[in-house]
């Protein structure tokens, strides 16, 4: 087992510095300062680390070390220092720990100190020097190394035997070390406890407040240790040459006894045993109470604590003590980690004394990186260490039970007790309640995707719901179903050129790209191509959301092409809106297997129910090789319409009814064909005015203009919801509804067959652009044109030609509310015709045209006869061109 | 009684200490070297450095010394990101005895292989660190190759901590931001680059979305919840506004000599210097239709924050406050959101600030405040016990000072959890000053005598 991940780089340390562990100690000494010989830095992020464990002031004072003090020594700084410290807190003990800078320019604090006791002829105070390189270790060796220096220098005659027990306390909690000298008093032993920060570190409030706080292990007492009947030593894992208790033992004689910290029911037998021993005196009843409770307890939870799996890093003699609590209540500790080097610590827990089943993994000198990676691939369910220990719970989701140094991200670790009998019982059920959280709020959830397994109908009728729900979501986010919707996009893929019935409105034979209407495409494309360019379109376009097959022929009339089209998408992005439109012939044939494609939404163009109306819209019909005419032909046609509409509305597949109004043949028969519909469960009708086509049957027939449009479909509304917005387009168009740009993904370019370019040469042929909202009446101002209608004229007579979107000329998104640029687009819209016939025009946009050669003509009234006067006008403009010349 | 208190000030510190008065025109001593033993709260070069560049988000901040350096600094500022946490760990080389006595250059170099296999970040960060200094370790060299070999920019950032104080730390900080930024031109894109916000609390989030109401877009944000990619576009701003003026007044003038980009500063702390700062920025690069948003946004918000403010001046009219941070920026606004407050300032002092600062401290205080330099526990004691202050506003290691001298505490340094700039950062301030200050566990405090 690898102690780290990373050969050269600890990442997120799980350790602390020398310095900070003697500024511990030297906190629990009666009116200490501590200073600390180096740079600024240190002693400032040392005084933040523990003012946010302990809530407390930390007064450290530093020699502020400076790029002169690092050249010629620190001397100066060092005294000065000690001056201003002695000044502003008038301490009896001021501790001078090293940092890494003053041991690498060398400094000898000892000379130092000694000089400065002399110079200053203090007699009082007393200074102690320790070397405490940030490198050479890490909190726990400056913990246990300031102790034993703080024994050498004040403990150094032997005194009478005073009966009293040495207690050196590991780097705990001070709540713990009141706790520990409650125990010791219940005993009524006499002791010295070193260090005591018990309340030093935690302060009470007072009126009065103490730059030093009261408190704390006195020089006195400290001299006593010598004399002392024994040592008893919290540190199973402290080296020899950092042992107060060694020094005591080779130096004085001082029996000594190491123990572990009193946290686990058995580390606190050995410690209650070894003080009862000791002071030959009886276990109190209280205790024995209290072990008896922890005895109750432990059985209580043992089941829950059973299924734990610990990781546990930190200090090593903490993370022993912790270790030995898990293990006893059957708490498996996956990972024990320190970032301390020590070997020990595996010797300890490896032991012929432990009689558990599975040996732990233990690793020193680590990192949260490392320890990280271990808790996620041993599966552990619990952490229990300092506070830096969040990060894993951040990304991996274990909970953890704080404990030791430094606990800052909640109030009170300076109070935790978890030693001795009645703090292992409060340690024990912390974590046993972070275990039974962690259960409680996952089991109902894992039980129930574990086990339940709903009947066939429940899951059928849970299935069907799941599939209204999301084809439900599907409407709302189309935006030929939904209004709102309008933002998002759809994409049309030409993949079925051919068609099985000949309508009279309909010509696919030529494509303008600036022409707009069904049947007209730039391009037919393979399934193949149209998913490489349905890849292409998706990856620009964030919004889009449809996929939809709209001929230019009738999608089922290409049935293979349309289905492998899906198939290849459907594996691209598979929350696509599939749809697609058809005249419905095929329909009854292919509805199941539609339905199991995943088409969510069709289209039904359905312009009669009558066959006698319908004859006169369709030429032709061919079925299954079947050439059909008339009425024969409508009446087939309309059947399988409707019956393939109401099989898939009964399937839960949305269904539009498309309806073209062509005046004079069906316009007054729709109402009837509406309320058919909706008795097949269509979901919604759009009636869309004719586009008479060039080159088709119906190419001669009057236009619908908008006002008739929307009453009808306002009468339609009472029967069946109605679409207002669509916009009659391509069946490659690409984009929102109001904005096409399948020009920008096509290839091909305006080609033969334009309408513009099959100009006769006729010299009387004129092309106008006629701002009209209904195509009747001139009726709008040049730049309030959002569509242009394209008249020509030639031979004397007047054919519409196309519609003209003011918007495809947008020359990109962040011009468009500029008012110069929405006439730069009309511009453009109207470019290539020879006269504009507008309701009004403002000056500088007519000077545009007239620059262009485009004659503008300000009228009113109907569009033919405005038509007739300007060609007047513009035949007489040209003769007289032509005299003059 | 209290107001009689003698503080006692150590010599070496006098000329750091000065009380505002109607004649005399005291000058406070600052921009020096800690006075030794003094128990300053300043931190150290190295600190500098990496707060400032520390909330860049995608960046692998390596620090080159013992643990020391890197366990106390690992994810404490309370920066948050839109994206990538990598700037979340804490690497270090973790030098030992060993390193120290043979040079650690060669750890260093592994270090960055390391790092740059596993994590393939944009941009290596390396900080010097006090020993580095000594031992002489080349990190300019190691770094230089490291990036020849990796094609990746590798920066060093000499932060040597006893090499100055934090501010030096702030100029090492800029001068790695200007090797990222490169030296070439470019070409001028609409907008601004902010600089000094290091998004504590979603704190640059508030701004950036001011602005752009105004109409107004930030380039680069210098340095909360930024990018490297992002960082190396800010030469193609119009315009640096500089909020953190002690960190990143050198980097705004550095932009203006070698990109011409003129700079102007700001503070967003405070409905006073929030507006002011919206109008100014607003006016740099604005036209008319974004000043007349900047005005209607300003109408909006502080129409809405004042109606919360109100409720607050009336239970904390007339409470003293005493003020302890970092720089002499945030010094500035909060002396003007207390008089907001109707509250009067008694004492004033910063870690770092600059002659400039102090000057603007001096002029706005109220009468009688004491304003300090590098000022330490033992005299933060002495002034606020003497005013009688009723809170004190600092940092963490401030705050468990003024709960044991039995006052109330605000929290401004980057460990918080709730924004404090803005219009909504003003009422919280003022929302967190009353929760203090008006708290009912003071009763029992101050009746401490007397309870048992």
């Amino acid at each position: 087992m690898k102690n780290r991940n990373f050969v050269n780089l600890n990442i997120n340390p799980c350790k602390m510095c020398m310095p900070i562990g003697a500024v511990t100690a030297f906190k629990g000494i009666e009116n200490s300062m501590f200073l600390l010989h180096g740079s600024q830095g240190c002693s400032t992020y040392i005084r933040r680390h523990m003012a946010s464990h302990y809530n407390e002031p930390i007064d450290i004072a530093s020699s502020s070390l400076n790029e002169k003090g690092t050249v010629f020594g620190g001397e100066s700084n060092l005294k000065k220092g000690l001056k201003n410290v002695l000044k502003q807190y008038t301490p009896d003990v001021v501790a001078v720990a090293t940092t890494c800078l003053a041991e690498t320019i060398g400094e000898d604090i000892q000379r130092l100190t000694q000089e400065f006791i002399v110079e200053e002829g203090l007699e009082n105070v007393k200074i102690i020097p320790i070397s405490t390189p940030g490198y050479g270790g890490t909190e726990f060796e400056g913990y246990y190394a300031a102790l034993t220096q703080i024994v050498k220098e004040v403990a150094v005659e032997k005194s009478e035997s005073n009966g009293l027990i040495n207690i050196i306390a590991a780097s705990l909690s001070p709540g713990d070390i009141r706790n520990i000298k409650d125990i010791l008093t219940a005993f009524g032993i006499g002791y010295v406890l070193l260090p005591d920060i018990s309340d030093t570190l935690d302060a009470p409030y007072t009126d009065e407040y103490r730059r030093i706080p009261s408190g704390g292990t006195k020089l006195r007492d400290i001299e006593k240790m010598t004399g002392a009947v024994a040592t008893i030593e919290m540190g199973m894992t402290v080296p020899s040459h950092i042992s107060p208790g060694q020094y005591l033992l080779e130096k004085f004689n001082v029996p000594f006894h190491k123990c572990a910290v009193p946290i686990g029911i058995e580390n606190t037998d050995k410690f209650i045993r070894l003080l009862s021993s000791i002071s030959q005196k009886p276990i109190p009843q209280s205790l024995k109470s209290e072990r008896g409770r922890l005895l109750d307890g432990m059985i209580d939870s043992h089941k829950y604590n059973s299924e734990g799996r610990a990781v546990l890093y930190g200090d090593p003699e903490l993370v022993y003590a912790a270790s030995k609590l898990c293990m006893e209540n059957g708490i498996k500790p996956v990972l024990i980690a320190t970032g301390t080097q020590s070997n020990v610590l595996r010797e300890l827990l490896k032991g012929p004394e432990d009689d558990y089943s599975e040996e732990p993994n233990i690793i020193d000198d680590t990192d949260f990186e490392t320890i990280q990676r271990y808790a996620k691939e041993f599966n552990a369910n619990i952490i229990i260490g300092n506070s830096d220990g969040k990060v894993i719970t951040e990304k991996e989701g274990i909970p953890l039970v704080r404990f030791g140094f430094p606990i800052h991200d909640r109030v009170g670790g300076q109070r935790l007790v978890y030693t001795g009998y009645t703090g292992t019982q409060k340690f024990l059920d912390d974590i046993t309640n972070t275990l039974l959280e962690e259960k409680y709020t996952k089991y109902r959830k894992s039980m129930y995707k574990k086990y339940f397994n709903p009947s066939e109908d429940k899951k059928a009728l849970q299935e069907e719901f799941c599939n209204k729900l999301e084809i439900a979501r599907k409407t709302m986010t189309h935006p030929c179903y939904s209004k709102g919707a309008c933002k998002n996009a759809r994409m049309h893929i030409p993949v079925a050129p051919a068609c099985n019935i000949s309508c009279n409105y309909c010509n696919r034979k030529f494509d303008c790209v600036n022409e707009s209407r069904p049947g007209v495409t730039s391009e037919v494309l393979t399934p193949e191509e149209a998913a490489k360019k349905f890849v292409e379109v998706k990856s620009k376009i964030n919004n889009l959301k449809v996929l939809g097959i709209a001929g230019p022929g009738d999608a089922l009339a290409n049935f293979k092409n349309t289905k492998k089209s899906i198939e290849l998408i459907k594996e691209i992005d598979p929350d696509v809106t599939f749809c697609l439109s058809t005249n419905g012939l095929m329909l009854p044939f292919h509805a199941e297997e539609l339905i199991s494609l995943g088409v969510t939404h069709i289209t039904i163009t359905i312009n009669a129910i009558d066959p006698e109306i319908g004859a006169k819209i369709y030429k032709e019909v061919n079925f299954m090789g079947m050439k059909l005419e008339g009425v024969d032909a409508a009446a087939l046609l309309i059947k399988n319409q409707l019956k393939g509409l109401r099989y898939l509305s009964s399937r839960g597949v949305v269904c539009k009814v498309n309806i073209v109004m062509i005046k004079g043949i069906n316009d007054t028969h729709i109402e009837e064909v509406v309320k058919e519909v909706k008795k097949c469960g269509a979901f919604i009708s759009n009636i869309m005015p004719l586009i008479p086509a060039k080159g088709s049957a119906f190419e001669n027939l009057p236009l619908t203009n908008n006002k008739e449009l929307n009453e009808l479909r306002k009468k339609c509304e009472i029967d069946l919801k109605q679409m207002y917005h669509c916009k009659q387009c391509r069946a490659d168009a690409i984009g929102m509804l109001s904005e096409d740009i399948s020009q920008e993904f096509s290839q091909a370019k305006c080609g033969g067959g334009c309408s513009e370019k099959t100009k006769t040469k006729d010299e009387k042929a004129y092309t106008f652009a006629v701002a009209t909202r209904t195509g009747v009446a001139i009726d709008q101002h040049f730049g309030h044109a959002e569509e242009f209608y394209i008249f020509k004229y030639s031979n004397s007579e007047i054919k519409f030609v196309e519609k003209r979107l003011v918007s495809k000329y947008c020359t990109g998104e962040e011009h468009c509310d500029d008012e110069d640029s929405k006439i730069d687009r009309i511009v453009k819209a109207v470019n290539g015709c020879n006269a504009v016939l507008v309701l009004r025009i403002g000056y500088r946009p007519s000077k545009i045209l007239q620059d262009k050669g485009i004659v503008v003509v300000q009228t009113c009234g109907r569009v033919e006869d405005a038509i007739k006067t300007a060609v007047k006008d513009l035949e007489t403009v040209k003769e007289l061109a032509q005299a003059v010349d | 009684m209290k107001s009689n208190l003698p503080v006692d000030i150590l010599d070496d510190r006098k000329d750091f200490v000065c009380c505002k008065s109607g004649k005399g025109d005291g000058k406070v001593k600052c921009d020096s070297d800690s006075v030794a033993g003094s128990v300053s709260q300043r931190a150290c070069v190295y600190c500098g450095a990496r707060v400032v560049l520390n909330p860049i988000t995608d960046a692998v901040h390596i620090v080159h010394g013992p643990i020391g350096c890197a366990s106390y600094t690992w994810d404490i500022r309370g920066s948050l990101s839109s994206g990538p946490e990598t700037y979340r760990n804490s690497f270090s080389t973790d030098l030992r005895e060993q390193d120290v006595i043979f040079g650690g250059e060669k750890k260093l170099a592994g270090a960055i292989d390391e790092i740059i296999v596993k994590y393939s970040p944009k941009v290596v960060f390396v900080y010097s660190t006090c020993i580095v200094g000594v031992i002489g370790d080349d990190i300019e060299a190691v770094c230089k190759s490291a990036e020849k070999k990796h094609s990746i920019r590798v920066i060093p950032i000499q932060s040597t901590g006893f090499a100055g104080n934090k501010s030096q730390g702030y100029k090492a900080a800029c001068n790695a931001l200007l090797r990222l930024m490169g030296e070439s031109i470019q070409p001028k894109v609409t907008g601004i680059n902010f600089l000094g916000d290091f998004n504590l609390a979603g704190e640059i989030w508030i701004v950036e979305e001011y602005l752009k109401k105004c109409g107004i877009n930030i380039i680069t944000k210098i340095t909360g919840d930024s990018r490297v990619e992002e960082i190396m576009k800010a030469p193609s701003a119009e315009l640096n506004v500089v909020q953190c003026a002690g960190s990143m007044t050198y980097l705004a003038k550095e932009m203006d000599k070698r990109f011409g980009i003129p700079f102007v500063k700001v503070s967003f702390y405070g409905l006073e210097d929030t507006k002011t700062s919206i109008m100014q920025i607003a006016k740099a690069v604005g036209d008319k239709q974004v000043l007349e948003k900047a005005v209607e946004l300003i109408m909006d918000e502080e129409y809405k924050a004042s109606l919360m403010l109100e409720q607050y001046r009336q239970r904390l009219k007339g409470k003293r406050a005493a003020i302890y941070v970092g720089g002499g920026f945030k010094a500035i606004s909060l002396i003007k959101q207390f008089a907001d407050l109707g509250m009067k300032t008694v004492m004033v002092g910063t870690q770092t600030g600059k002659a400039e600062e102090y000057e603007i401290i001096r002029s706005i205080a109220d009468e009688g405040a004491v304003i300090l330099d590098d000022s330490n526990p033992a005299e933060l004691e002495g002034f606020i016990k003497q005013k009688g202050a009723d809170i004190l506003v600092g940092g963490v290691k401030e705050r468990p000072l003024a709960y044991k001298l039995g006052i109330a505490f605000c929290d401004h340094n980057h460990e918080r959890k709730h924004p404090l700039c803005g219009f909504e950062g003003a009422v919280n301030f003022a929302k967190e000053v009353d929760m203090s200050i008006n708290s009912p566990i003071w009763k029992f405090v101050k009746d401490e005598n007397k309870c048992l």
